[in-house]
């Protein structure tokens, strides 16, 4: 096992993207954590001595505010820091719910293909896909009235599962049909430890690969709510929610849209590439 | 035959009624309550409760679910200019009644009839660019492996899947619309040759998104049936490189007819992100606004025709698979 680990973890970074990706990654969470923190600027405060034009309008960047101040003249690289500690929380938190059930379902299902479980949960999954993704969260969403962070993360978590457990389930029979897994059942392990013992290793490398690329997701997905006015209240900044005070500023002050959505961009490419990467350097080239 | 398509029906219908019961219970048992979202904020309580009276909410909801069920799809004889089937859409003695929806006071049914045209429009043109991007951009690529041009269409591609919509759609409309001054920002107009500008923006921030994913899809797929057996023996007995690629995409067809069916089923259901943000008043804006505003009978009508076009679409692509590659085909 141990040598077999080495060589894939140096063929993991061997891989251009996840090289890329990864870089892109630390940038962003060491940019979200330490941010609010070297920061001297305070995220909920106005700026009117030295983040207001003479037109009562935002500032651009300047060096006291290296990327202007908002509409109403807060710091916007501190505000984007503390955005993207929640957005990225969030999309972390939500992935992690989201790979636990889908690979719970998953090889649950996969391991009883056929059987009245597989039947049910599977038309549960085919049920709740055919429920658009951001209708599904958008209704959950408008019921708990005031919309927290966690409401978000599980929100996102319970409902972002159903293509892993898919995926997982394919995995999963294939795997259970494997010589030295038929073997250990005839050798009368139970089917919990068949399970722990045999899938779990097996299938753990592909949940990697879509959890990574789950983050991503999950980040567009909280964005989006926020977009669409179904995310977190204010004056808690996130990604979305600034995405969206954005909008009807691009012409005044571009900055104030500009800065949350290349943020944005360049969480979800690096997400990707990380999970390409990952991908490519776990599964044999085509 | 018969059998099997009675089959399908029947999952059809199973997996619709599950998603609108889902949204039945969502809007109606947990805790939300659309009476005062149509009286507003500041007003009586006397006058909430009469509202929810007028909109039958005071009875609970187990009999309001039964109501909506042996509603929604009735046999009666009276027309639909009857005062009990007001809200029905009829095909002769059968009625489809979807009710009313609260805040708009006219029938689910109307709404939706006014709605799924444009959204349908939208994914048709927003599918034809995107299979007309994806495929040219990713079989360009494939021909040119290892090129400079090829590693730009992958990186385009790769940042095109990673850009959402609704930021390639603000960035589309912030150049287009508001620097170049093309077309217009957003919204619907009057005229067909409004129409035909307005739904440029939309289709294309789709298609752009969508052919990222094609390039990608019809790259890979190209550059393993260059490598046949058979391209070689096209090349070998003298046909054109034009020839070669005509051949290839033959067989890259068969994924992306069903990439295509699938897409055009979740376009159906509405593009709730781009349309709400180029305020296209089709499906998608119209599901954003029925869930804010707690529209329990309008949010049932959308989430009907979106399950449906999705499991109808998953439906045809399986049977496309079938039609079009016959070692898939069962016996």
């Amino acid at each position: 096992m141990g040598a077999d680990d080495e060589s894939l973890s140096r063929r993991v970074l061997r891989e251009g993207k996840t090289k890329a990706g990864l870089v892109l990654v630390l940038v962003l969470v060491l940019f979200s954590a330490a941010g609010p923190l070297v920061s001297s600027h305070d995220p909920f405060a106005s700026d009117f001595t030295f983040g207001i034009s003479k037109e009562q309008t935002p500032l651009g960047p300047s060096a006291l505010h290296w990327l202007g101040t908002d509409r109403i003249y807060r710091d916007e690289l501190v505000r984007l820091a503390l955005g993207g500690r929640l957005s990225l929380a969030i999309g972390l938190g939500a992935t992690a719910i989201a790979t636990a059930v889908g690979a719970l379902v998953g090889m649950i299902a996969g391991f009883f293909e056929g059987s009245v479980v597989d039947v049910v949960l599977m038309r549960i999954v085919d049920v709740i896909l055919a429920f658009p993704f951001l209708l599904l969260v958008m209704t959950l969403g408008v019921v708990f009235e005031r919309t927290t962070p966690l409401t978000i993360l599980f929100t996102l978590g319970l409902t972002g599962w159903l293509g892993t457990a898919r995926i997982v389930r394919a995995k999963t029979i294939g795997i259970r049909s494997l010589d030295f897994v038929q073997a250990a059942r005839a050798l009368g392990q139970s089917t919990p430890r068949l399970i722990w013992l045999h899938v779990v290793p097996n299938v753990s490398p592909l949940l990697l690969v879509l959890g990574t690329m789950s983050v991503a997701q999950m980040i567009i997905a909280e964005s989006v709510l926020s977009y669409l006015g179904a995310g977190i209240s204010p004056p808690t900044p996130t990604w979305g929610h600034m995405l969206f005070e954005g909008q009807d500023y691009y012409q005044a002050a571009p900055w104030i849209l500009l800065a949350p959505a290349v943020t944005i961009l360049a969480s979800v490419l690096g997400f990707n590439l990380l999970g390409e990467g990952l991908r490519d350097a776990i599964e044999p080239k085509r | 035959m018969v059998k099997a398509a009675l089959r399908r029906l029947a999952y059809v219908v199973f997996v619709v009624w599950a998603a609108v019961t889902l949204s039945f219970i969502a809007s109606n048992v947990l805790p939300s309550d659309p009476a005062r979202m149509v009286a507003g904020p500041q007003a009586r309580p006397e006058d909430v409760a009469r509202i929810k009276k007028d909109l039958g909410l005071d009875r609970p909801a187990t009999v309001r679910y039964g109501l909506f069920l042996s509603r929604l799809l009735h046999v009666s004889s009276l027309p639909d200019t009857d005062a009990a089937h007001k809200t029905c859409g009829t095909l002769g003695p059968l009625h489809v009644d979807l009710g009313k929806s609260y805040q708009q006071r006219r029938p689910v049914l109307t709404i939706l009839g006014e709605r799924l045209p444009r959204t349908l429009a939208l994914a048709v043109v927003a599918v034809f660019l995107q299979v007309l991007f994806g495929v040219s951009a990713g079989a360009f690529a494939a021909k040119r492996r290892g090129s400079a041009a090829d590693t730009a269409t992958v990186t385009a591609s790769l940042l095109g899947v990673s850009a959402p919509t609704f930021i390639l759609g603000l960035f589309l409309q912030w150049l287009l619309a508001y620097r170049l001054n093309l077309l217009p920002l957003d919204g619907f107009g009057k005229t067909f040759a409004d129409h035909a500008t307005c739904i440029v923006l939309p289709a294309l921030t789709l298609g752009l998104f969508g052919a990222a994913y094609y390039t990608r899809v019809v790259r890979d797929e190209m550059r393993a049936e260059l490598l046949r057996d058979y391209v070689r023996t096209a090349r070998a007995k003298g046909a054109s490189e034009l020839g070669v690629v005509r051949h290839a995409l033959a067989n890259v067809a068969l994924p992306l007819v069903t990439l295509i069916a699938l897409d055009l089923g979740g376009l159906v259901g509405g593009a709730i992100v781009t349309e709400s943000l180029f305020r296209w008043p089709g499906l998608g804006s119209l599901s954003v606004t029925a869930i804010l505003d707690r529209d329990g009978p309008l949010v049932q009508g959308c989430v009907i025709v979106t399950s449906a076009a999705i499991v109808v679409s998953n439906m045809v692509a399986d049977g496309l698979y079938g039609i079009l590659d016959p070692r898939t085909r069962r016996r």
